[in-house]
């Protein structure tokens, strides 16, 4: 299962090294008519930490929802520490050591900041079948303090939160789950400048420590190569490009996205040219 | 840590009251704050106009109407009891966002496969619990077709509300039928009452007692276990429930048959209470309403997301009180439903008004 065929004329990731954390080969996906990931393959290291990128629809959050046992994918196999991965739902990823900050965030506007961090996570008292609150406050004090956000209250819903706090939350539910992989869906996407520069500098710090491996789909190229190791892009549920940051460049991952317009443009008009000569059936 | 709480703005703390430090203990709060939280909780309101009704009918009715009596309070009884029990199971639903119209039929079905139970030589403790048994299965199918089928609660329920309420006259062929074991459980006067029946809704206080445990039960479970916090999430935002690894099927079954056993438990002890079945299509409605009555006026949204089963409780004995004081009135019968119609229209809108206020000032 190691030999990976390449498809077409895309670059696939290289064949499994032994310090794999995760790697998953010939995923494929699709709602109905729609395909949204036709062949993905890819790896990643202990404590790396990978970019995923891709235009919109191109299936970069189908494949974290795969990943994390959301949904399921149609065919191609996964394997998590030398082990073959097939997570049944998103508690049971978690329980393997998988979790995810998705783009929606995921968040419940009804249930208090410390409910939200530790939703499906809850810690109970000993004795009773009761939630431990004072704990799970304190906790989650704990991990915004370390992460730098501040906020006043831990009881308070958070519909009342603005949607840079919201999503801080979330990536504090993420970061601080125990997990040791770590898919981020889009996780600067509601947020000001200064509580992005917070969040990047924290998966800074995660890397240094080198306990955590993420995958990180960003939408800014410089976040990109500022924050990761290796990049991964998905182009029409195919990942087309896979290289170290620090061999390509803001130029060149535009580029492969402007090429793919240019060649969607071309064979719209194709398309198009092929209807015009074809004589109405109907 | 507590320096930073000081220096920063407290930016989501509730306008105009003080703001409450992260290390500030519960019950260091100003007197004044805490009437105010009291006045802002979710079953403030409901508590607050109960308690102006109660003491305006006090007031308004002769003395020697005895309103204010504990022969007249067992006379509320009946008329509220059934109503909260049946409500508090039905917040749960309401939480989630679904409503269970079967309880009416629940409720008329219970009794009868408990008749039948106990014809069939089981004794009578088993029996009940068989009958209660059967309820939860019917809260089941609910939950399944619901749930994993994914049929509106609303379609789904009115379906099972008929088919429960026509099994029952099918089954019964439409008589009343005395209950069974009446020589221990009816409390007619000279009758030795056994402790079976004095549990089962023929004791004074039977009713009472089940609405209070169940109520204070299924209060602690909706705010302080998990399924509580999961029953919220789903009713508040399923797909993020799902994507964070609620397990919202199992949720949404489990709430069905908790509401179905609240109705079979209000079936049998009603049946109890008044010695007899009486297969009537139309107390299942009455039944349903009501229950849906109490829990909307405690504070429950339709709409999902948030609720309270304290607050169904008193909504409950909100309408006991209405009805019994309208009844000491001695107001026509003809007029009881419209006064109650505009007393609920009344109480909802003093609800939404103070329920606004609740959210200006930044508490739950």
């Amino acid at each position: 299962m190691a030999d990976q065929v390449v498809p077409g004329e895309h670059v696939v990731a290289p064949t499994s090294a032994a310090d794999d954390v995760l790697r998953v080969e010939h995923i494929t996906k699709s709602f109905g008519p729609v395909t949204a990931l036709r062949d993905v393959s890819l790896h990643l290291k202990k404590g790396e930490v990978l970019g995923l990128l891709g235009d919109n629809g191109a299936g970069k959050s189908t494949l974290i929802k795969i990943l994390c046992g959301f949904q399921r994918q149609d065919s191609g196999t996964m394997w998590l520490k030398g082990q073959p991965y097939e997570p049944k739902n998103v508690d049971n990823a978690r329980a393997l050591g998988v979790d995810v900050v998705y783009q929606d965030l995921a968040l419940i506007d009804e249930l208090s900041v410390y409910q939200n961090m530790f939703l499906c996570r809850e810690q109970r008292l000993s004795l009773l079948p009761f939630l431990d609150s004072r704990r799970m406050k304190r906790e989650t004090r704990k991990s915004l303090d370390d992460i730098g956000i501040n906020l006043p209250r831990l009881d308070v819903p958070v519909a009342r939160l603005s949607g840079g706090q919201r999503q801080s939350i979330a990536v504090a539910r993420g970061v601080y789950s125990d997990a040791d992989i770590l898919l981020l869906d889009e996780p600067l996407a509601a947020m000001g400048a200064k509580e992005g520069a917070m969040i990047l500098e924290l998966i800074a710090r995660l890397k240094e420590e080198g306990k955590l491996s993420m995958i990180m789909i960003l939408h800014n190229y410089v976040h990109v190569l500022e924050s990761c190791d290796r990049v991964n892009m998905i182009v029409d549920g195919v990942i087309a490009l896979d290289k170290p940051t620090a061999e390509t460049s803001v130029e060149e991952l535009t580029e492969i996205v402007v090429d793919e317009y240019r060649r969607a443009r071309l064979a719209a008009q194709a398309e198009e040219a092929l209807r015009a000569a074809t004589p109405d059936v109907t | 840590m507590s320096s930073t709480a000081a220096s920063q703005p407290p930016a989501s703390a509730p306008a105009g009251g003080p703001a409450q430090g992260r290390r500030t203990p519960r019950f260091a709060a100003a007197p004044l704050d805490l009437v105010r939280r009291f006045l802002l909780a979710r079953e403030g309101s409901i508590i607050i106009v109960t308690v102006l009704v109660a003491v305006y009918f006090a007031i308004s009715l002769p003395a020697s109407s005895n309103f204010v009596s504990s022969a007249n309070f067992q006379n509320i009884l009946p008329y509220f009891a059934p109503y909260a029990i049946l409500a508090a199971g039905e917040v749960f639903l309401m939480i989630n966002a679904e409503i269970d119209l079967s309880i009416g039929g629940v409720y008329l079905f219970a009794p009868l496969m408990y008749y039948e139970i106990v014809g069939g030589g089981v004794p009578l403790l088993p029996a009940a619990i068989l009958a209660i048994a059967i309820c939860c299965a019917i809260g089941v199918v609910n939950g399944f077709i619901v749930a994993v089928l994914n049929v509106n609660s609303f379609i789904t329920t009115l379906g099972t509300l008929f088919t429960l309420s026509g099994l029952t006259l099918i089954i019964s062929h439409a008589e009343q039928q005395a209950m069974p074991g009446a020589a221990v459980t009816s409390n007619a006067t000279g009758n030795h009452l056994t402790t079976f029946g004095s549990v089962f809704g023929a004791g004074i206080y039977s009713e009472l007692i089940w609405a209070v445990v169940i109520v204070v039960v299924l209060q602690l479970a909706l705010t302080r276990t998990r399924w509580g916090l999961h029953t919220i999430a789903v009713g508040s935002n399923r797909i993020a429930a799902a994507e964070a690894g609620v397990k919202v099927r199992w949720v949404l079954i489990r709430n069905f048959v908790v509401c179905s056993g609240c109705a079979g438990i209000v079936g049998i002890l009603e049946s109890v209470r008044t010695d007899s079945i009486s297969p009537d299509p139309g107390t299942a409605t009455q039944y349903l309403l009501y229950a849906l009555a109490a829990a909307v006026i405690g504070g429950t949204l339709l709409a999902g997301g948030a609720g309270t089963v304290v607050g169904a409780l008193v909504g409950a004995l909100f309408l006991g009180i209405l009805q019994d004081a309208l009844a000491i009135k001695g107001v026509n019968a003809d007029y009881v439903d419209f006064y109650l119609g505009l007393a609920i229209l009344l109480a909802m809108m003093i609800n939404v008004y103070i329920g606004r206020a609740r959210r200006r000032s930044g508490l739950g």
